[in-house]
Formats: C-alpha cells, sequence, structure tokens
C-alpha cells in the first residue's frame, strides 16, 4: 500500500478525460469551427477577425489546451524538474482543489453549459434550488435570405459560443404537445405554433436544461457564475501578486542595499501603509475612481507589498556580509544582476511561501470587496458580489450563499495549505 | 530606567505623529485629485447662478490646492476638522457619536478573542495530539479561511432565519424607546450576540495558532525540562515560566490587531448595520464627505498608534531588555 499513492496527474488526466468524454459533441463542433474559421482566415480576412470575440476566442484555447494539456503532463511527468515534481506530489485535499480551480479557468467554457449572464423567462428560471430543470422548447430560427459563405459559420459558431442572450429559446414549467403547443410559465398558461418551432420528425423538439446548483435572482445559473467567477479570483490573485513581487523585490533592494538614508525613508514608508487599515486605503481609492478590473487589480497589488518588502529587505542586510556576496560586488556585477543571480535564488523560498499566502489574502480582499460593491463591476460574475446579492434572498435561497461561500472557503484553506507545503518543501526541519 | 523609558516613548510617538501626518497630507490630496465635485450633490438646476457660486465657495475646492492645504493644516493645528457635507454638523461631533461603539464593541471582541483564544491554546497543549487538540487546530485552520462576511452571513441564516433566536441587523429594537433599562439592556446584548461572534471568530483562530504554537516551543526548551527534573509542579511551570515566555510575541500582534478593530471591524459592522466607525468611514467615502474622511483616518491612526504604543510599553515592562534595544 505505501507503495501505491494517488499522484497528481493521474487527477488531471482523469477530470479532463471525463470533461472530454461529457463534452464530445461540443468539442467535435468547435473543431469544425476551428477548421472552418482558419480557412476563412486566409480567403477573406475581414470576417474571419469580424467574427472573433472573446467568447470564441476562449473556446479556442480550451479546445486546444484540453489536448495539449494531457500531451505536455505524459511529456513532462518523468523530467527533473520543478513541474515534474508537482505532477508527481501525492494528492492531498488542497492539491486537489487547485487542480479544480485551474481547470475552472482554463476550461470554464467547457465545463459550463450556459453563458454566466445568460438570462431568459425570469419568471420561470429565478431562485431554483439545486438540482432542479425546466422544459425548453426552441423556436426555428428566422432563415437568412442572404447565402453568404460565412452564413455556416456564423450559425456554427451562434450553436457552439454561448451568449448571454438566445431569443429562440423559450423556458416554461412544463409543456403540453398539440395543436398548437401549450406551455405554462408561473402558472400563465401560452400557445405558440407546431410550425414555429424545431422539431425532430414533427414532433417538437422539447430539451430539459438543468441547474445543477440552482439558479439566482435573475434566473442565471449559479454553477456556470461559480465556474467564471473562478476566473475573476485568479486573475486578480495573480496580477495583485505580480505586482507586489515587483513592488517587494525592487522596493527591497532598494532599501536594504544601499542602506541609509533611502533605507529609513522607504521604512518610514512602509510604516504609513501600515499604520493604516489598508481595506480603507483600498475602498477611498476604488471609490473615488472608477472601480474595474485593472483598477481592483493594481490597488490590491499596490497594498500587498509590505511583507515582501521587510522580507526581502532583511535578507538582503544579512546577505551584504556574507563573502560570496562581496566576490560578486568585487568582479563588477551590475546591481540588477546581483539582485536577480546572487540575492533572488536566496530569497525564493521565504518569497515563495509568502506569495502563496499573499495571494490566498489578495482573493479573500477581492470577494470582501466585491461583496461591498466595490469589486470588478457586474460583467464579470464573482463570489463575493454573488455572496452579497444572496444576502436579500437568505430566507428563500441559501444556495445563493452557499456555494460561492464554499468556493471561496475551499479556495482560501487550499492557498494557506499551499504555502505551508512550500515552506515545508524548502526547509524540511519545519515538519515535525 | 525610567528616563530611558520617556526618551523611548517620545521618540516612539513623535516618529508615529508623523507618519499619521504623512498619511493624512496623502488622503487630502488623494481626496483632491479624484475625478467629482462633491458640492455638486447640493447644488440644484433651479438655484440662481449667485447662489451656485456662494455655495461653491463654501466648499473651498476651487482654490489652488496648496491654498487649500494650508488652510487645512491651519485649521487642523487648532483642532478644527471642519464641517461634514452630509451630516451638516462638526466632524468632532459626528465622530463622538459613532466612537464609543465602535470603542465598546471592539474592546469586548479583543477580550473574547485574547481570553478564548488563550484558554484553548492552554487546554490543547496540555493534551498534545489528543482527539481534542486535532478538534481544535483543524477548526481553527477552516475557521482562518473562512471570510469574516462568510461568516456573518451564515450566522444570520441559522439563528436569524431559521431558528429566530438573534436579530439580523441594527443595534436596538424598532419599539425601544419604551423599555425599562433592564428590557434595552438584553435588547442591546440580543442585537450585539452575532457581531461579536463573527468578528471575533478569525481573532481566535490566530490567537489559538500563535500561542498554541509558542507554548509548544517552550514546553520542548531545555528549562522546562530542567525545572521538572527539579521537582517543580506543572502548576508552578506553567503559571510562572512557560506563559510569560510563550506570550511576550503574541502581544505586539495583539496591539497591531487591537488598532485594526478599533478603526472599525468594516465588513461585520456592514453585514449587521452597526452604526460604527467602520461604516460612518465607508459611507463618509462612498458619498465624498471630505472632511468625515480625513477625520475618520486621524482618528483611526491616532488609535492604532495608541494601541501599539500600549502594547509595546507592556511587553517593555515584562522584558526590560527591550527598552535598551529600541534605544539603539
Amino acid at each position: 500500500m505505501n507503495n501505491y499513492k494517488i499522484k497528481n496527474w493521474y487527477v488531471i488526466l482523469l477530470l479532463l478525460f471525463i470533461l472530454f468524454f461529457l463534452r464530445f459533441s461540443l468539442i467535435i463542433k468547435s473543431y469544425l469551427l476551428f477548421y472552418k474559421f482558419i480557412g476563412f482566415l486566409f480567403s477573406d480576412f475581414s470576417t474571419a477577425i469580424n467574427i472573433l470575440d472573446f467568447g470564441f476566442a476562449d473556446l479556442i484555447v480550451s479546445i486546444l489546451l484540453i489536448v495539449l494539456v494531457p500531451s505536455l503532463i505524459l511529456y513532462e511527468k518523468n523530467k527533473n524538474n520543478l513541474l515534474a515534481v508537482v505532477l508527481n506530489k501525492k494528492l492531498n485535499f488542497s492539491s486537489f482543489t487547485v487542480i479544480i480551480l485551474i481547470s475552472f479557468f482554463i476550461f470554464a467554457p467547457l465545463i459550463t453549459d450556459s453563458n454566466p449572464n445568460f438570462q431568459k423567462d425570469i419568471g420561470v428560471t429565478k431562485l431554483l434550488p439545486p438540482l432542479s430543470s425546466v422544459d425548453v422548447i426552441t423556436l426555428k430560427k428566422v432563415k437568412v435570405i442572404n447565402k453568404d459563405k460565412s452564413t455556416f459559420l456564423l450559425n456554427l459558431k451562434d450553436d457552439v459560443v454561448k451568449n448571454s442572450f438566445n431569443e429562440n429559446l423559450i423556458f416554461a414549467d412544463s409543456v403540453k404537445l398539440g395543436e398548437p403547443v401549450i406551455f405554462y410559465q408561473k402558472g400563465k398558461e401560452k400557445e405558440i405554433q407546431k410550425n414555429k418551432l424545431q422539431s425532430v420528425n414533427n414532433i417538437p423538439l422539447i430539451e430539459k436544461k438543468h441547474f445543477l446548483l440552482g439558479t439566482d435572482e435573475f434566473g442565471r445559473d449559479i454553477f456556470s457564475r461559480l465556474v467564471y467567477g473562478a476566473r475573476i479570483s485568479l486573475l486578480i490573485g495573480l496580477g495583485a501578486v505580480f505586482i507586489s513581487l515587483l513592488l517587494g523585490l525592487s522596493l527591497g533592494f532598494l532599501a536594504g542595499y544601499p542602506g541609509g538614508f533611502t533605507d529609513s525613508l522607504l521604512n518610514r514608508f512602509t510604516e504609513v501603509f501600515l499604520a493604516f487599515p489598508i481595506i480603507f486605503l483600498i475602498i477611498l481609492i476604488l471609490a473615488l475612481f472608477e472601480n474595474s478590473f485593472f483598477t481592483v487589480m493594481l490597488v490590491l497589488g499596490f497594498s500587498g507589498w509590505m511583507s515582501l518588502f521587510k522580507i526581502v529587505r532583511g535578507e538582503i542586510i544579512l546577505l551584504k556580509k556574507k563573502d560570496f556576496f562581496i566576490s560578486a560586488q568585487m568582479i563588477g556585477l551590475a546591481r540588477h544582476k546581483l539582485l536577480l543571480k546572487e540575492i533572488l535564488p536566496i530569497i525564493l523560498a521565504p518569497v515563495i511561501v509568502n506569495l502563496v499566502l499573499l495571494y490566498g489574502n489578495v482573493i479573500l480582499a477581492e470577494s470582501a470587496l466585491s461583496y461591498l460593491g466595490l469589486g470588478v463591476g457586474n460583467n464579470y460574475p464573482s463570489w463575493g458580489a454573488m455572496i452579497e446579492s444572496g444576502q436579500a434572498y437568505i430566507d428563500k435561497a441559501w444556495w445563493m450563499i452557499f456555494f460561492p461561500g464554499l468556493a471561496l472557503f475551499f479556495t482560501l484553506f487550499a492557498a494557506n495549505n499551499i504555502g505551508k507545503e512550500i515552506n515545508i518543501h524548502y526547509n524540511p526541519a519545519l515538519e515535525t | 530606567m525610567k528616563k530611558e523609558l520617556t526618551k523611548v516613548l517620545f521618540k516612539r510617538v513623535s516618529t508615529s505623529l508623523v507618519v499619521l501626518f504623512l498619511l493624512i497630507t496623502f488622503v487630502f490630496f488623494l481626496l483632491r485629485i479624484s475625478p467629482g465635485d462633491p458640492s455638486q450633490k447640493f447644488i440644484s438646476p433651479r438655484l440662481s447662478p449667485e447662489l451656485v457660486k456662494k455655495v461653491k465657495e463654501s466648499f473651498d475646492l476651487n482654490s489652488p490646492l496648496l491654498y487649500q492645504y494650508k488652510a487645512f493644516v491651519i485649521n487642523l493645528a487648532q483642532g478644527d476638522l471642519g464641517i461634514s457635507y452630509n451630516y451638516r454638523m462638526p466632524v468632532v461631533s459626528v465622530i463622538e457619536e459613532y466612537l464609543p461603539f465602535t470603542l465598546i464593541f471592539a474592546s469586548l471582541s479583543f477580550i473574547i478573542q485574547i481570553l478564548s483564544g488563550f484558554l484553548l491554546a492552554l487546554i490543547t497543549v496540555k493534551k498534545r495530539d489528543g482527539l481534542l487538540d486535532r478538534a481544535i487546530s483543524k477548526i481553527s485552520l477552516a475557521t482562518y479561511a473562512t471570510p469574516s462576511f462568510v461568516i456573518g452571513v451564515i450566522l444570520i441564516f441559522l439563528f436569524s432565519e431559521k431558528l429566530k433566536v438573534f436579530p439580523s441587523s441594527g443595534l436596538r429594537s424598532f419599539d425601544a424607546g419604551s423599555f425599562s433599562f433592564l428590557q434595552s439592556l438584553t435588547d442591546y446584548i440580543s442585537h450585539l450576540v452575532l457581531p461579536i461572534i463573527t468578528l471575533s471568530l478569525p481573532g481566535i483562530a490566530i490567537y489559538f495558532k500563535y500561542l498554541r504554537d509558542n507554548l509548544e516551543d517552550v514546553y520542548n526548551k531545555q528549562f522546562v525540562i530542567n525545572m521538572r527534573a527539579l521537582g517543580f509542579t506543572e502548576k508552578v511551570i506553567t503559571r510562572k515560566h512557560v506563559i510569560p515566555n510563550a506570550i511576550n510575541p503574541l502581544i505586539s500582534v495583539a496591539g497591531i490587531e487591537l488598532g485594526i478593530l478599533f478603526s472599525g471591524a468594516l465588513i461585520t459592522e456592514v453585514i449587521f448595520a452597526l452604526p460604527g466607525m467602520g461604516r460612518l468611514t465607508i459611507n463618509a467615502i462612498l458619498t465624498r464627505d471630505y472632511p468625515l474622511v480625513i477625520g475618520c483616518s486621524i482618528v483611526a491612526g491616532i488609535l492604532i498608534i495608541l494601541s501599539n504604543l500600549a502594547a509595546d510599553i507592556i511587553r517593555a515592562s515584562l522584558d526590560k531588555r527591550l527598552i535598551k534595544g529600541s534605544l539603539n
């Protein structure tokens, strides 16, 4: 039993295989679309560029990656590098969470079956509990008279890429077949001509739309909002941590290396930042200037560098007296080379641990900001904003706050644990 | 020793005040360079042009920045923080209304955090790796990873919506005017139970983790083993030697935490709609009430400086070497 352990890459491959299996037809259609699109790119460049939008590009990237990632894993797993070490680690709870989150991040268009902002027939779809489903009637598409070459491509794209609105779908509580077809929306009886509907063998096509985790107050699918919300959290976290890393490293180097006046000046500057509850400063800046994706990322990045600064400065002051560093200076290495080649490799371990913990803090801060209504705005679903909107329906719809709360909890828990694991990886003495 | 202590204190306070002044200058200029004009809210299109001009002049936002700053600094030196745009009252009296609640709320929560963290750490460290120890460690990790607004919303869901034990928001009931003293006291308490739990749980987890690690470290030190060998009772070792040694690094953490608590438990106050400094600050920021924003920052800064100072004094009185260390 000891020799046998579940490694991380087994799970990644298994999950990707399941995803591939579940969404097989979608993936095949997307590849067809991609093929046609490439053809168009060479024959009719401007039309092709017009077709290309974010959702389409997103889908293309995920269908390419769903093939590339497994091959990359199989290729890299036996090599001797950091990626292979990570892939061959034993699976635990936090690494599983991270795998899930990253696959949410990359494969969001494949995992979800509806756009996170999709809303139609709110009366029927709003506040549905988890695991519920409604009937969907599909109207026949209006025939496009202009038989262009690009029509096929556009139709295929409409079929594959999920839009935030589709006028050809009707959601209904129940449907009675007949002539005309009768359907019920919130107790109201409505009818529609049979020949307007899309049908197979002259029987109207009625599908079931499942809401795995229920819907919110606008009838939007909570599962897909959760999946796309992971993107916001991860992206903002990555960006903000990167900004903090740059600031902390460069300021720490500037303060620690020459010492003296710059050092005390920068120290006072850091104290200014530490002396004030930083969340107020963040809110101040976001409220005074506009709150968008990039401002949130920038502000969070600018507010998290203090701990890194302290670590880097302290380590550099210690390093300055070491022999190897002095000899490197004597040789005449440029300052940036001193930082990158002599200092960075040594302070890597504490810096990485700090970055991972910072990452958790940034995600927490982002969700708190979204909760206060100062997040990335309404165009993107965010976990904090989902909880905030769910609070008004707390007596009717617990799922609106439960699932995003759970997602946040798992993410933060995993970030804390992984910080600890990396720490142990670099300092095995800590493991007791 | 006393002379040295006052010297250290003077140095600390003066540098802190300089830092505070820099911070307020930063906030001042940030407010002025931001887009938007707060006086616009008070001008209706039907006002005559002269009146509009008068209103705009009363806000004093169109004169050059440095003149505004000079006036601000002179007023600040006289203790005048200006008049709040929204409340139409001096900033000082607005803050006077909100500060007492925050002070009481924060101190209560702080005491609960320290005491429960301390007790839990003591209990678990005595039965190391027992069932209780492992359970509490796991729970504290989980609490640490839960955002406080999630905790608050879950508590509201459980205790206000399902069980209907505690009210979900506010500080008093609607009919509180007719209550006797005892009734209004219980009213306050029942309104404060959920906020205090929400505010305290993450803090308890932090203190527990810190103290638990420190206590374990000290218990494994050589001198404790020596004392056991010499026949001291476990009680004496724990009380007189282990706890004072373990508690020292915690005090500065507690000072920082207390300062942040005093400046307003923002999220908790928003969830439960409590009249505290955090919500006052947020509202001031969102409605662009410039004097009030600066007033709140000053109060927050002073409270943070004071609590850090208190923590340093306590640490210095526990360990006299620290005074000499900070002199050099």
